[in-house]
């Protein structure tokens, strides 16, 4: 374009502009953030006009009329000459602050550090004090009652001054809709739900609105320490896959307050009420202080010596007698990538055996090994940016809102705009009331679901035949398969009608870009592996790969699971995946070891369990695990624990695992550390050390460093840089990462040696060549055909959004008073059948073991399935659960459980 | 904001509509109740606070209009007509207090006294049967004075009978989209909504948008008091509105039309209802209208008190179930309008129009009225006149002419008139001679055309207590969003209310720092045009207003 077209006068002065630019945009580019005053734009918001001050003089001719404008939301004229600072607009921008303070409480206004107060700072620069209103006292809202009911959100309305930006966030962003504003014009009022407050409301604490909120009217409990803290660190959230930054502040060595910085590529200022708010676990007294060491059944604090002497001495001592094979380790996909490749390191070089294994097994093993094979890597092929470009959403087996609460919110984001929205899931969940086509299937027939629509989408001749022909491999078998499938017996088992899946095979075939995002409802299965190989045959039939708004995009569980196994974290491959049985492998880690390695594949982690009963493996360390609350079939899970010599298990508190342990490892929480952590975007992001560690609780990746020297080898000593420099030598796709190079907002691999992040994978040719399309064969799980007649009903777990995994860490905050158990979900008629109520006690058993749950009758649920999270030790959900494997990657079937149900007797009636 | 809540109603279509559902719900007690609400917010997939919050807003739905029985005009000609009170004097005798409610205006400004019982209009001595309205509806005999001096009336004439309009809507096939929209072009017609955009480039604007679905809305919320054109229009020529609206969306490609018509003229609402069946009845609403291959649909969505909800934006977000707060602008409503799709927003006397424009074309109708104005206007004459009731002119005629001649002059010593609706000028009787009624002429003198509504303001009404209600107007009904607007008309009404009544001197420069505010900073005309008529009042009645000034 011309150029002369794009420029504007800014206060006299010609400059460049971008076409569709706001003015305000334009003049915070042209002359600071800080040049306009504004009280409702927010970086995160859509421009909104209320608040005005943000108005500019502008004239189409040099000496043209002027005309005021609103600069946040009036674009740029083509050669229009703009004056930001005319007498008429300084009276203006004072004029409304001036308006706004005869409605503000003084007090406020003149105790509130301006730095925090946007109101306070807009009033000086306007150059307005609130002793300076010639207004006399007229109606205000000064006496409004204050909202400090809710753990968190706190609302102190006399301060508000109805910029909307609390209501814009919550509808924008977080998409919840739980603010609005009551009444009309002078009266309106900031209101949460149906007047019912922030704790009876549907809010779920994302604390978006508190971070919006220029006044302080809506706030949290951390928030004024956090305006007064002598220091900010930016670091990386500990609690699941999105990786969002934080801004933690501390004051004199305490966390005082987080809140999400607006320029992080990931979640863009927002995170969920774990990131935001449940820190407080870190220092809560309960906290693992000390090393502890089971003397006489009895835990006795020890010094660091004395563990170390103790672990290594039984280690070598087991090693000499059983060989190292009768050892192995669980790393921990909570901790960095540093500490995870130290872990696998120690386990292969030091220790000399594979078994090393982590708990992504129990997640995402599937979905690493079924996108290995179908397309070389087993990490997302796109970015979640991608969902701006995207013109159809697929989720299967999954409940971001919960579990992926940041990406969650922005599927539900392009969903409410609509974006045509697939969801596949045997739970009513919130995306799934959103969505265009609901396949709401029997658990454990995802096999049979997505052959349906590979059927159809085949059948209704959607392929994407070029892509086929060109990038891919065994399509012609796969389609003579599919197309002989029974169709009505697919119809049949999924309990899906035909035509909802044609439907919505056909909205996803024909939209120009679908991706598709999927979950532990997709890998936790007997067939998981297959499904999720399934899905990657849905997106390459129909040429879904390689660009915008496409892909094959799993939802990874824990903070670093994608890390974990990229550093090696696996018994059949090391760091960079590289087949441990492979000699040119093989070789390429002995080189870097410097040891020679052992070339069979170890134990997966329920094979570890199967060995110990079996008497086969004698030693285990685990690294931030809870297996005996998390592991499906707990009773066989501390049975094998007990049939070992040693267990250490290296935690912040003393889990269900840990009590079992002989030797109990203080580690350190992430706002001890520094290191980096992989999100499911494959984002190597720097999680950066905001505190030290409490009492004597060491760093993970040192404590493992330690335990190596003890036991002889060489390792040098531990920082976190260092340790990366090490892994950027051996995993191939970690080349170009430097940790001074990473920066705020990391780098996404593969960083080729010229430090290129990549966001999209396979835009050529996969990663292995062609990719592979396979057909896979729907199984009934045998959990069901061995009990289904004594257990008719199915119970699939899942999680909340207040708490995480076995609740270690949210069941220690404030979380735990928005959500305090765990609870069954179960149909009205299949309460009814069994004469249960809402609130009753009911014992659920399985061929396993029973428990006594609290029902919630809803119909997020079939009849016929029952759902259940598993965050609370009370309940033990795991004593239930099948120990039914994926056939390929092992990972445990936690999402088809057949169980009977009563009502429970009086015994276990709690309330 | 409004993006989201957009598409999710959006979602339903318009059949199933989410603010038609809580105006239904309010109907028994007068406010919908908050199981209706929470169901509503289920159904429509948003959170419970968005329908609480937008039941709120509206006069007719919020929680205290509850138990309502009986609505009192509190409109600017009825209040300055001095009539309020007696008649709420009168109804006191058959309902308790607590069961009085308030309308703005249901235009019947000719003859004031104006009340609705049971979803029917009273007005004028009508009050004097009241007990008889209350067991049975009765006859609605108000009538007005009709007065054109056109040989051709353009909006005022006989009506046209059905079967004329069907052939007149073949001449729209014939010509095609373009040839249509050429016409309306060639007619110069400006937007008789208050804004005067011209008609021509909306319609064009929305037509070059692409989109597969695309509405045609006919603001009918006439909500100046003072203004009943609109009301005329609606009820004694419906069928040349919703011409109007076939053809814009013939035009630009639209097949549904919403008529979003004022609760406070439920007569206009049952009018059109039978007019549109009469349309269907010959074919010109449905399916393929005259083997045209084009459909179109009508809704009627009933309004439930709100004056802001005239603002086109806000009219939308109505629509939608939405708080009708005013929306930024880009996006246009021609570009993101009703759902999130183009949208044509037009007045119904601009739409009332086009059946001429089609039958006589564009070119006769650019022949009446002057420059930039062309065409006739409809004028609202209040009851001081000596002739009141509707008037159709030829825009530029004198005012003069229209007041002393078609008006006929008043009955009593009036001082000022208020031209324009509670956003217009207040013209003093010195300058009436001054003005031409067209739009430039009257910006010109620093005054409003606007929808021409005419509120005469009587010689012995102290004009102090005149801007109090000005300024208590926008307070009342500004929709809060913007800070000059909302917090700035309650801050002028309690400056003029301690001036009138507690004899507290007026800062003048603090009223002209609000007064500037007020027009350069508001979203919309609501906050940004009070200060039109507050400073026409101060400059002309200086002399009377100086006492209350330190
Ligand atoms: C506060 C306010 C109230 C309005 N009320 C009405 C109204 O009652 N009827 C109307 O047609 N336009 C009203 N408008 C103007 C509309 O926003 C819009 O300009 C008009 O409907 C466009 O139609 P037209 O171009 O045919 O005039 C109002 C504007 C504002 C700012
Ligand atoms: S915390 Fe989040 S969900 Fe709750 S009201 Fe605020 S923005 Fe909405
Ligand atoms: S609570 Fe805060 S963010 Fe919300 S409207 Fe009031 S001042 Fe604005
Ligand atoms: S001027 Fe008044 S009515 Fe218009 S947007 Fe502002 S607050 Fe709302
Ligand atoms: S920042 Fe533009 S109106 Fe508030």
């Amino acid at each position: 374009m011309d150029k002369s077209v794009n420029s504007v006068f800014v206060n006299g002065e010609e400059v460049q502009f971008e076409p569709g630019q706001t003015i305000l945009n334009l003049l915070r580019k042209e002359l600071g953030e800080e040049a306009i005053p504004t009280l409702c734009d927010a970086p995160n918001l859509k421009p909104f006009g209320s608040c005005r001050v943000c108005s500019v003089d502008v004239a189409l001719a040099a000496d043209g009329p002027m005309k005021v404008q609103a600069s946040c939301h009036t674009p740029v004229t083509p050669g229009s000459y703009i004056y930001t600072h005319t007498d008429r607009i300084n009276r203006l921008r004072k004029n409304i602050v001036e308006l706004v303070l005869t409605d503000y409480p003084r007090e406020k206004f003149t105790h509130d550090n301006p730095q925090q107060n946007e109101l306070k700072k807009v009033a000086l620069q306007t150059g307005i004090d609130i002793s300076d209103v010639r207004y006399l006292p007229g109606a205000n809202h000064l006496d409004r009652p204050k909202d400090e009911a809710h753990p968190y959100m706190r609302a102190n309305l006399a301060a508000c001054i109805n910029c909307y930006r609390c209501i814009r966030a919550c509808d924008e962003v977080q998409g919840e809709m739980v603010l609005t504003m009551v009444g009309r014009g002078f009266e309106n009022t900031v209101t949460m739900g149906m007047n019912e407050g922030f704790k009876e409301s549907d809010c779920v604490s994302c604390g978006a609105c508190s971070q919006a909120c220029p006044t302080g009217a809506i706030t949290d409990i951390f928030a004024a320490e956090f305006a007064n803290a002598d220091q900010v660190t930016r670091t990386v959230c500990t609690y699941c896959g999105v990786g969002c930054n934080l801004n933690v502040a501390t004051s004199k060595g305490e966390v005082v307050g987080i809140n999400a910085p607006y320029d992080a590529e990931v979640n863009q200022g927002h995170t969920c009420l774990k990131g935001r708010y449940a820190f407080q676990f870190y220092n809560h007294p309960e906290r693992l202080r000390n090393p502890l060491l089971k003397k006489n059944g009895k835990f006795e604090k020890v010094s660091w010596d004395e563990a170390y002497d103790f672990i290594v001495d039984k280690f070598q001592s087991i090693r000499a007698e059983h060989g190292p094979d009768a050892i192995g380790g669980i790393s921990s996909s909570r901790c960095t990538n540093e500490e995870n490749y130290l872990m696998q390191k120690f386990i292969r070089a030091v220790v000399g055996t594979n078994n090393i294994d982590g708990c992504a097994r129990v997640c995402h093993s599937p979905t690493a090994l079924g996108m290995q094979r179908a397309f070389g890597t087993g990490a997302a092929t796109n970015s979640i940016i991608d969902l701006k470009y995207t013109n159809c959403i697929m989720v299967i087996g999954a409940n971001p809102t919960a579990a992926h609460p940041v990406t969650g919110a922005k599927i539900k984001q392009a969903a409410m705009k609509g974006t045509p929205l697939i969801v596949i899931d045997p739970r009513r969940t919130p995306l799934a009331k959103l969505a265009d086509y609901h396949l709401q299937l029997r658990p454990g027939t995802n096999v049979a679901m997505l052959n349906m629509l590979l059927y159809y989408i085949i059948t209704a001749g959607l392929e994407d035949k070029e892509f086929i022909a060109q990038r891919t491999e065994g399509y012609d078998d796969f389609a003579q398969q599919i197309k002989s499938l029974d169709i009505d017996q697919m119809a049949e088992v999924t309990g899906v009608s035909k035509e909802l899946a044609r439907q919505a095979a056909i909205a996803y075939a024909s939209a120009p870009n679908a991706m598709s995002f999927h979950g532990l409802g997709v890998t936790e299965h007997s067939q998981g592996t297959f499904t999720v190989m399934q899905i990657a045959d849905l997106a390459m039939i129909t040429g879904n790969i390689g660009r915008r708004g496409v892909g094959v995009n799993p939802l990874r569980g824990q903070n670093n699971v994608q890390g974990s196994a990229d550093m090696g974290v696996q018994p059949h491959q090391g760091a960079g995946y590289l087949d441990i049985t492979d000699p040119n492998a093989q070789a390429l880690y002995e080189k870097h070891y410097g040891v020679p390695l052992p070339k069979q594949i170890g134990y997966k982690i329920p094979e570890m369990f199967d060995a110990a009963i079996a008497g086969k493996m004698k030693a285990i360390w685990i690294i931030g695990e809870d297996v005996v609350q998390t592991d499906p079939n707990t009773a066989k899970v501390k049975k094998a624990l007990e049939m070992m010599d040693l267990v250490v298990v290296q935690e912040l508190f003393m889990t269900e695992t840990a009590l079992m342990a002989d030797v109990v490892l203080p580690g350190a929480s992430f706002l001890e550390k520094s290191g980096t952590f992989t999100n499911g975007e494959r984002r190597v992001q720097r999680v950066n050390k905001v505190i030290e560690p409490v009492g004597n609780a060491r760093v993970d990746g040192q404590i493992i460093v330690d335990v190596m020297k003890r036991m002889g080898y060489d390792q040098p000593d531990y920082t976190a840089a260092g340790v990366l420099q090490e892994v950027s030598r051996i995993v191939p796709f970690f080349k170009g990462i430097k940790w001074e190079e990473l920066g705020e907002n990391g780098k996404q691999w593969p960083v080729a040696e010229d430090g290129k992040s990549t966001d999209m994978i396979h835009v050529q040719a996969f990663k292995r060549g062609k990719g592979n399309i396979q057909f896979f064969d729907w199984r009934e799980t045998e959990e069901i055909t061995r009990h289904a007649n004594e257990f008719p009903y199915i119970i699939t777990t899942n999680r909340d959004l207040e708490h995480y995994n076995c609740g270690a860490m949210t069941r220690r905050t404030g979380n735990v008073e928005l959500n305090r158990e765990d609870v069954l979900l179960i149909n009205p008629r299949d309460a009814r059948d069994n004469g249960i109520e809402d609130g009753d006690m009911v014992c659920v058993t399985s061929a396993r073991g029973k428990v006594d749950i609290k029902a919630k009758i809803t119909d997020q649920v079939n009849p016929g399935v029952m759902s259940t999270t598993f965050h609370f030790p009370e309940i033990m959900v795991n004593m239930i659960t099948s120990d039914v494997h994926d056939s390929e990657a092992k990972c445990p079937e936690y999402k088809v459980v057949a169980v009977k149900i009563r009502k429970s007797k009086g015994e276990f009636a709690r309330v | 904001m409004a993006e989201n809540l957009s598409a999710l109603s959006g979602r339903q279509g318009l059949d199933n509509n989410l603010f038609e559902k809580m105006v239904a719900g309010a109907r028994e007690n007068g406010s919908p109740d908050n199981q209706l609400l929470r169901d509503l917010a289920e159904e429509f997939l948003m959170g419970k606070a968005i329908t609480y919050g937008a039941a709120s807003f509206y006069d007719f739905l919020k929680p205290d209009h509850q138990g309502k029985k009986v609505h009192v005009c509190n409109g600017s000609a009825c209040m300055l007509a001095g009539t309020q009170d007696s008649i709420h004097e009168k109804l006191g005798t058959h309902f308790k207090e607590e069961e009085i409610g308030h309308m703005c205006c249901l235009g019947r400004c000719y003859e004031n006294g104006a009340f609705q019982l049971n979803g029917q209009n009273y007005s004028g001595d009508d009050i004097e049967k009241v007990a008889e309205y209350i067991s049975d509806r009765g006859e609605n005999d108000s009538s007005y004075v009709i007065k054109s001096k056109l040989s051709t009336p353009v909006l005022t004439g006989e009506a046209l009978t059905i079967e004329a309009y069907a052939s007149l809507f073949r001449k729209v096939i014939t010509a095609g989209a373009d040839g249509a929209l050429a016409e309306i072009k060639a007619s110069n017609i400006r937007g008789r909504g208050g804004a005067g955009f011209p008609m021509g480039v909306k319609i064009e604007s929305c037509k070059n948008t692409p989109a597969g679905q695309k509405y045609i809305v006919c603001n009918a919320d006439e909500g100046d008091p003072g203004a009943f054109s609109d009301r005329y229009l609606l009820e004694e020529q419906p069928l040349s509105v919703l011409f109007g609206m076939l053809t814009a969306g013939y035009i630009a490609g639209a097949s549904r039309g919403v008529l979003y018509i004022r609760g406070e003229y439920p007569e206009s609402v049952r009018v059109v209802k039978k007019a549109i069946e009469a349309l269907a009845a010959a074919g010109l609403q449905g399916e393929d209208i005259l083997g045209s291959g084009f459909d179109f649909r009508f809704k009627i969505i009933e309004g439930a008190g709100a004056y802001v909800c005239g603002e086109e934006t806000a009219l939308l977000s109505s629509i939608e179930g939405q708080r009708p707060e005013v929306r930024i602008r880009p996006p246009y409503p021609t570009q993101e309008g009703l759902f999130n799709k183009p949208t044509i927003v037009n007045n119904v006397e601009t739409l009332a129009a086009i059946p001429f424009i089609i039958r006589a074309g564009g070119k006769a109708y650019a022949a009446y009225g002057t420059g930039k104005s062309t065409g006739t206007k409809l004028v609202s004459l209040d009851s001081f006149f000596n002739h009141p009731g509707m008037v159709e002119v030829e825009m530029g005629i004198p005012f003069k002419e229209l007041i002393y001649g078609i008006g006929g002059g008043f009955k009593s010593p009036v001082k000022a008139l208020h031209v324009g609706g509670p956003l217009g000028g207040i013209v003093p009787v010195h300058k009436i001679a001054d003005l031409t009624l067209d739009f430039e002429s009257f910006q010109q003198q620093g005054f409003l055309l606007g929808h021409a509504g005419i509120v005469s303001v009587p010689e012995d009404y102290p004009m102090i207590n005149y801007l109090e209600h000005l300024f208590d107007f926008t307070a009342v009904e500004s929709c809060g969003k913007c800070f000059p607007c909302s917090i700035g008309s309650v801050r002028g009404r309690e400056m003029m209310a301690a001036a009138a009544e507690d004899a507290v001197k007026i800062d003048r420069q603090l009223l002209d720092d609000l007064l500037e505010t007020m027009e350069v900073g508001s979203l919309c005309a609501l906050g940004g045009g009070l200060p039109l008529g507050v400073n026409n009042a101060l400059q002309y009645f200086e002399d009377e207003l100086k006492q209350y000034f330190k």
